[in-house]
């Protein structure tokens, strides 16, 4: 057993009360518009925001912070190109709680500076800083933290598109083993992209991210 | 004076940009630059060469607002082919920056065209950046890289439609690579801040760029920046339920907030320039008559 295994378990499982379930990112969007409607079509829209979302966000913020960039300047630059409000907001919320759980429970002094950074007002907290913060001072590698984030943020909306759409729950457990495919997609694709392909959107994903505050009837926060 | 348009407000903290590099050759250039003068604004700075130039500035209303069109004589982006556009609207002037018509990329083999944008924004200044749409065509490569930076009084509105370009089989989406990627920055007392990075990235040999995520079925994209102390939530749900008027499928929301200034982004997808266009031309006829009672801008009638 690797010194970081359980750490890292606790960190990427979904009862971890970051507030996941509440978030869709843009999928329940789809729902209302009949587009995501059963294991098939989720299955696609996961694999979409993955590799053309997650890929250019979350996974070269995680990468670039690996490869010792400033935090507060990778915050910053989450913060600006998180272009629809929820999800930014959604970042942020999830991120603010991973920095408290992180701060009780595996506290460390990068930890502690970059929530200081947020207490003070110059940063805002996002949830895979946080993340790669906390994996990187327990002494995960980076492919194995990228990876363990990317498959947890696929898991918590797999259970979050179970309860919506509703999928059975062999069905969640098929789209899961579905997307390795898709995380390993992802894990090859943040290591070959580069700086400027930081933060780059699909329009797609991101209209209907944006279209999501006003949607009327919805189960979710984003 | 003429200023860097290679600086990079990431200062020596952040990573390297491959855009930064000079690529090709510079083969056009042009620098601008727009001050107050007896209530009017006029062109204080204007320098071009190469294959790219401007129309005599003019006015377009009684608003005072300065009207400069952009042309490139060649007509059409080619490979390896570098333009630097230098715009600096000193306090209180007022500009609008539009193109004379649609930006052509055609094949660059092994390479990119590329157009790199520098503007700032003084006090209280005003920037309408409208041009034309952007047509790649068969295995063509572009990257347009601007970088803007406001002071928090000053207002931006800039729009932008890319279509799915032409090949001669009439297939679309045959290009290699559109990159369209806008830095706003905004200064603040402890210096600026990056208010929205817009990154804009189709590479249809990647991925499916016509399905679900991404084109959602459509072809093409188009999109409205605002940054102004004056933008809020109001105004997003009001351009919002404009929107909802048109076939197109588009979404509004809000940046964070910076010293005061806030920005609203608008993107959407449709099937055509033309509905795009009047999408654009709604929204930003709301934000004229409401802010400076001025008409809807109507430059197809010039």
């Amino acid at each position: 057993m690797t010194s970081y295994q359980l750490a890292l378990q606790q960190l990427t499982d979904s009862a971890l009360p970051t507030g996941a379930f509440a978030h869709s990112l843009g999928f329940e969007s789809y729902i209302e518009r009949g587009l995501v409607r059963d294991e098939g079509s989720f299955g696609e829209w996961l694999g979409a925001f993955v590799g053309q979302q997650l890929v250019y966000s979350d996974g070269l913020a995680l990468r670039f912070l690996y490869e010792g960039v400033d935090v507060g300047l990778l915050d910053g630059v989450l913060s600006a190109q998180l272009l629809a409000r929820e999800v930014r907001e959604a970042s942020l919320k999830m991120g603010g709680r991973l920095l408290e759980i992180g701060g009780e429970v595996f506290p460390s002094f990068e930890l502690e500076e970059y929530r200081g950074l947020v207490r003070a007002g110059s940063a805002g907290g996002h949830q895979p800083l946080a993340f790669g913060v906390i994996a990187r001072s327990l002494g995960v590698p980076f492919e194995a933290a990228l990876a363990a984030y990317v498959f947890a943020t696929v898991t918590s909306l797999t259970q979050n598109a179970v309860r919506a759409i509703p999928l059975g729950q062999n069905a969640g457990q098929r789209v899961l083993r579905q997307a390795h495919d898709v995380v390993a997609a992802a894990i090859k694709d943040v290591a070959r992209l580069c700086w400027d392909d930081f933060g780059a959107v699909s329009p797609g994903l991101e209209i209907s991210q944006m279209r999501h505050e006003r949607q009327r009837a919805r189960m979710f926060m984003s | 004076m003429v200023s860097s348009i290679d600086s990079s407000p990431w200062g020596n903290v952040g990573p390297d940009s491959t855009l930064a590099l000079g690529e090709g050759p510079v083969r056009g250039r042009l620098e601008l630059g727009v001050s107050v003068r007896g209530g009017r604004s006029v062109a204080s700075r204007q320098f071009h060469e190469g294959a790219l130039r401007v129309l005599r500035p003019h006015y377009l209303d009684r608003s005072g607002q300065l009207c400069y069109v952009m042309v490139n004589p060649g007509g059409a982006y080619l490979g390896a082919d570098l333009f630097l556009i230098d715009v600096e609207v000193e306090a209180g002037a007022e500009l609008l920056l539009t193109t004379q018509s649609a930006t052509k990329v055609y094949r660059t083999p092994g390479s990119f065209a590329e157009q790199r944008m520098n503007i700032r924004l003084g006090e209280g200044s005003r920037l309408e950046l409208m041009p034309d749409q952007l047509i790649a065509y068969r295995e063509a490569s572009y990257r347009q890289n601007s970088h803007i930076s406001l002071h928090p009084t000053s207002s931006l509105v800039m729009a932008e439609v890319v279509t799915p370009g032409w090949s001669p089989d009439g297939a679309s989406f045959k290009y290699e690579e559109v990159r369209l990627r806008n830095e706003i920055w905004v200064e603040d007392p402890n210096g600026a801040k990056l208010l929205a990075l817009d990154n804009l990235l189709l590479r249809p040999p990647l991925n499916d760029v016509t399905g679900m995520g991404f084109m959602e079925g459509f072809s093409h994209v188009g999109s409205l920046v605002v940054v102004d102390p004056r933008v809020d939530q109001a105004l997003a749900d009001d351009l919002a339920r404009i929107a909802e008027d048109f076939a197109a499928y588009t979404g509004v929301s809000l940046t964070m907030t910076i010293a005061g200034s806030t920005g609203l982004v608008l993107r959407s997808l449709s099937n055509s320039t033309e509905e795009l266009n009047h999408l654009l031309g709604a929204c930003t006829g709301v934000l004229r008559e409401r802010w400076y009672g001025q008409a809807p801008l109507n430059l197809r009638k010039y």
